[in-house]
């Protein structure tokens, strides 16, 4: 029994061992197991670890480097638009001026200087100034390639040139040039102050007819030797009808369309025009693609770009620090000439076509009496005016018709400069001496709207009050006053300019009667009483007509001779002085003409 | 009286006033010579026509009915819905909305007078506390002159001056407009370049426009700055003599702390009521100062159009600079009220 019980307890200590070595071992296979799994999951969790900080630092240098991607595409597109930029000036003017297009850049209303400088750079003409015309008179081929006009000179035959486009690609032809006149002259009673108006379109052109698709003929309502004159003026731009409708005024600064290209079929197109609060900020011209004589390298500039400074000292600086390439309109006498000592910059010169003259209120006392006239026009001393004023930069004016032009005289130098001997013997002769001098007010423009007026007017009095018979006492009213003052008639004596519409005697000689200037001697009575100058008017217009009427350029020298003989007798408008061109570059920059037509051709500028 | 109240009160109180400077405007404009009508005709007018243009231009009706009509305009609420400005009129010479004349010039006077408020307020509270904390010393006396000399400066001579040295002589910086003439300006959305060009993320018009407006914000800045440095040095001397600086001090404080932020946070009050006072001067310098860095605003706007005899233009030009002035006035003082409540008792 006991030795059962030892082999059962023997048996089950054996079952026991194996059992505990079997679960020893399975448990230590399990903990194993467990461990390595443990492990596993340990490395598991260090790889997601370093995974995540992998990933961590992989967005860190990513980020970094997108920052620095971006921060170096920044740098490359800041550098890329720098040298775009530097690129750009070399195929680009810079011009700065103090002008600003006054309301339009429609040729039916145009009819500011800047206006129109805009226009000749974007538009054609059927004949254009020769550059560097010492008369303004050497017409050469534009859109038209050449005319004839027959005795009479009232009708005009132009052949055009054929293969030209507008910018947008409209072909050229002879329909065009009669839809803008037709279209210009219609539009005249709705614009009485338009270019068109103003050069007498409807009083000058009676039809135009077109003859073929390449050949145009104007019927003229009189005799018209100076058409060609007008023909190239920027009223005589032609339009292209989709973007000029016939009775209505297009792209006027109000116009939305205005900063939109306007297709002409000039050497530029207006790629650009922003306009703030009225005035232009920037005007951008780019080449036409599709003008007419690029083959001949025009315009020699991809880029003209306006700038707009708000005075002529301001200008002046911009050119000297290197802002722009060229200061154009209006630099003042006094710097110009500083600035021909400045090695920097260049200074061209050229003719002047501006001229200023002295206007007589002759309704009333004391101008009413030529004989005051005269004697006031002699004590004036133009040339004191010139070298003290502007330096020298203008020149003493003795005829409305500036010098170079055809029909220019000397003729009031017959009265001389501060010739106090005559004005006193004729004052005296109408009851004015020393004890009873003539007193009278000059009146200027004191805004600006004519250079140095306030310096002019002081040396003009001077000069008068050096007769000892006379007392002058100066007023002055900004633009819009002086305007009113004028139309108002109140002003006895006053200074007024004028700046040609087209280059010909025929658009200064009118100056001695034109109505708009309100002298009144024009009138045939004047307070109900018969006006003694009135014969003499007569005389003028008749002699003036029949200078518009020939092309002998003898004859017409002689009549506007007349005219101005006429003219220093009667003494409604006296001529004072003209002025020269100027225009400021920063070398190197070539192809700039200052000749009598006063025209900047931007597309022969060149660097 | 509650902060809600001054408020209230203060905002109708800006309505007489803005009427008062529209009446003044309108009849003054009136009175001076100069008729818009004829500067729009030179050669060839007939009296029919200029008559038709007067009547176009709205001058063929009586003053006091011209007037009730501006009055008119300026609140209608439908126009101002649709155009995002009142009703100002048309430009009596170029015919376009005065409003959006004016609302296109405006940006660049702003930027002109955020960015010199901003170099005056600098350089004018900096010296002023210098010159506070240096009393009576050689540095205090200079700072003294630097703020007589730039409050007494012509803008205009100081802009030469300026445009002399860094823009002809050093050619650092342009002499003028808002941006370097060969680039391009950025596209308008908010009308200020400097945020135009960020917002559209070019950095090279950003720093063209910055430059260009570095000279005109300067000049205006240190002329203004002036008036800064003498009101700040004023203010920070009464402020340093009091009880509650001295205890600071006396806490171990650290001599910048008690400076700036307790002496000059006191002593702040009054110069934030001459910000506010200076803005109108501002703006006048503005005028001056864009004429002669030809920066298209509209001080340039007024004086373009006071010689055209542009009515409306000069009249809503007129307003808005009054609306502006009142305006930063208004917020001024409610800031005043609200960080001084004994202002609302």
């Amino acid at each position: 029994m006991m030795e059962k019980i030892e082999l059962s307890i023997v048996v089950l200590v054996l079952i026991g061992i194996i059992v505990s070595s079997g679960t020893m071992y399975y448990m230590t296979t399990v903990v194993d197991n467990l461990s390595t799994l443990t492990d596993d999951v340990s490395t598991l969790t260090e790889s997601v670890t370093n995974l995540t900080s992998t990933i961590s630092d992989l967005a860190l240098i990513m980020s970094e480097g997108f920052q620095e991607y971006a921060e170096a595409i920044a740098a490359l597109t800041a550098r890329l638009a720098a040298i775009e930029a530097g690129l750009a000036t070399k195929e680009t003017l810079i011009v700065g001026t103090t002008d600003s297009v006054e309301k339009t850049l429609d040729p039916a209303q145009a009819y500011d200087y800047f206006g129109w400088c805009i226009l000749q750079q974007i538009g054609g003409t059927l004949v254009s100034v020769e550059p560097g015309s010492p008369k303004g008179s050497d017409f050469i081929p534009d859109l038209a390639v050449n005319w004839s006009s027959n005795d009479d000179l009232d009708i005009w035959d132009f052949n055009l040139r054929e293969g030209v486009t507008f910018s947008d690609g409209t072909e050229f032809n002879a329909t065009h040039v009669k839809y803008s006149f037709d279209r210009a002259i219609a539009l005249i009673p709705s614009i009485p102050e338009g270019a068109p108006a103003g050069l007498g379109y409807d009083a000058i052109i009676d039809r135009t007819e077109v003859l073929d698709t390449y050949k145009v003929r104007f019927h003229l309502k009189m005799s018209f030797s100076p058409f060609l004159g007008i023909l190239a003026s920027r009223s005589s731009t032609i339009v292209n009808p989709q973007y000029a409708p016939i009775a209505q005024i297009n792209h006027t600064t109000a116009d939305p369309r205005a900063s939109t290209p306007v297709a002409f079929a000039g050497p530029y197109v207006l790629s650009k025009w922003n306009r703030v609060a009225g005035r232009d900020v920037e005007i951008k011209l780019d080449a036409n693609p599709n003008y007419w004589d690029l083959a001949s390298g025009y315009p020699r500039m991809a880029h003209v770009i306006f700038r707009f400074y708000s005075d002529a000292a301001t200008l002046r600086l911009a050119i000297e620090a290197g802002d722009i390439d060229m200061a154009y309109r209006h630099t003042s006498p006094t710097d110009v000439l500083d600035l021909e000592d400045n090695p920097n910059v260049k200074v061209w010169w050229g003719t002047g076509a501006a001229i200023q003259y002295f206007c007589f209120q002759t309704k009333r006392a004391p101008f009413n009496d030529t004989r005051v006239r005269v004697a006031v026009t002699a004590a004036l001393n133009r040339t004191a005016v010139c070298d003290t004023v502007f330096l020298g930069l203008s020149d003493p004016l003795y005829s409305i018709i500036p010098p170079g032009m055809l029909g220019h005289t000397e003729a009031f130098q017959k009265l001389g400069d501060a010739n106090y001997t005559l004005t006193t013997s004729l004052l005296a002769a109408a009851g004015y001496d020393a004890t009873n001098k003539l007193v009278f007010d000059l009146w200027y423009e004191s805004s600006g709207h004519y250079p140095m007026s306030a310096e002019q007017a002081l040396m003009y009095k001077e000069a008068l009050e050096g007769s000892g018979v006379i007392t002058v006492t100066l007023k002055s009213a900004d633009w819009a006053g002086y305007k009113q003052n004028r139309d108002s008639e109140i002003m006895d004596a006053y200074i007024y300019g004028w700046y040609p519409d087209y280059v010909d005697p025929d658009n200064y000689a009118f100056l001695y009667w034109a109505k708009w200037i309100h002298t009144n001697y024009y009138n045939e009575t004047i307070n109900g009483l018969p006006n003694p100058s009135y014969p003499a008017y007569l005389q003028q217009v008749a002699l003036y007509d029949e200078a518009r009427a020939t092309t002998n350029i003898t004859l017409r020298e002689e009549l506007y001779a007349q005219i101005d003989e006429i003219a220093v007798e009667q003494c409604s408008v006296v001529p004072l002085w003209v002025g020269s061109g100027w225009a400021v570059t920063t070398p190197p920059i070539y192809g700039v003409f200052l000749d009598i037509t006063q025209d900047m051709r931007y597309w022969l500028i060149y660097k | 009286m509650g902060l809600r109240s001054y408020i209230i009160t203060r905002i109708l109180l800006t309505i007489p006033t803005l009427l008062l400077l529209l009446s003044m405007v309108f009849l003054i404009m009136r009175v001076l010579p100069g008729d818009p009508v004829a500067l729009h005709f030179e050669k060839k007018a007939t009296p029919e026509q200029m008559e038709s243009m007067r009547r176009a231009l709205g001058l063929d009706t009586p003053l006091w009915t011209q007037y009730i009509e501006y009055l008119g305009g300026l609140v209608d609420i439908g126009y101002i819905l649709e155009h995002g400005y009142p009703n100002l009129g048309k430009s009596m010479q170029t015919f376009e909305e005065v409003g959006g004349q004016i609302f296109s010039a405006f940006p660049a006077t702003l930027e002109l007078a955020f960015y010199s408020m901003i170099i005056a307020s600098v350089i004018g509270i900096l010296l002023g506390v210098i010159s506070s904390k240096s009393y009576n010393s050689i540095l205090d006396h200079l700072i003294r002159g630097v703020g007589t000399v730039t409050y007494a400066v012509p803008i205009f001579f100081l802009g030469i001056v300026f445009q002399l040295i860094f823009g002809v002589y050093l050619r650092w910086l342009p002499t003028g407009l808002r941006i370097n003439p060969a680039v391009d300006p950025p596209a308008t959305i908010t009308g200020l370049y400097t945020i135009d060009s960020l917002l559209q993320g070019n950095l090279f018009k950003f720093f063209e426009s910055l430059k260009a407006l570095l000279l005109p914000s300067l000049t205006l800045g240190i002329i203004l700055s002036g008036i800064f440095i003498r009101m700040t040095r004023t203010n920070m001397l009464e402020t340093l003599r009091l009880d509650f600086v001295t205890a600071a001090k006396a806490r171990g404080l650290k001599e910048s702390t008690v400076t700036y932020g307790y002496a000059l946070r006191n002593a702040f009050l009054p110069i934030l009521t001459m910000m506010g006072l200076q803005f109108a001067i501002l703006l006048g310098g503005a005028i001056l100062t864009e004429t002669t860095f030809s920066w298209p605003g509209l001080g340039r706007y007024i004086v373009d159009r006071i010689n055209f005899r542009d009515y409306t233009a000069i009249q809503g030009a007129v307003v808005v600079f009054g609306l502006f002035v009142t305006l930063v006035s208004l917020v001024v003082d409610i800031l005043y009220a609200y960080l001084d409540p004994r202002i609302r008792l």
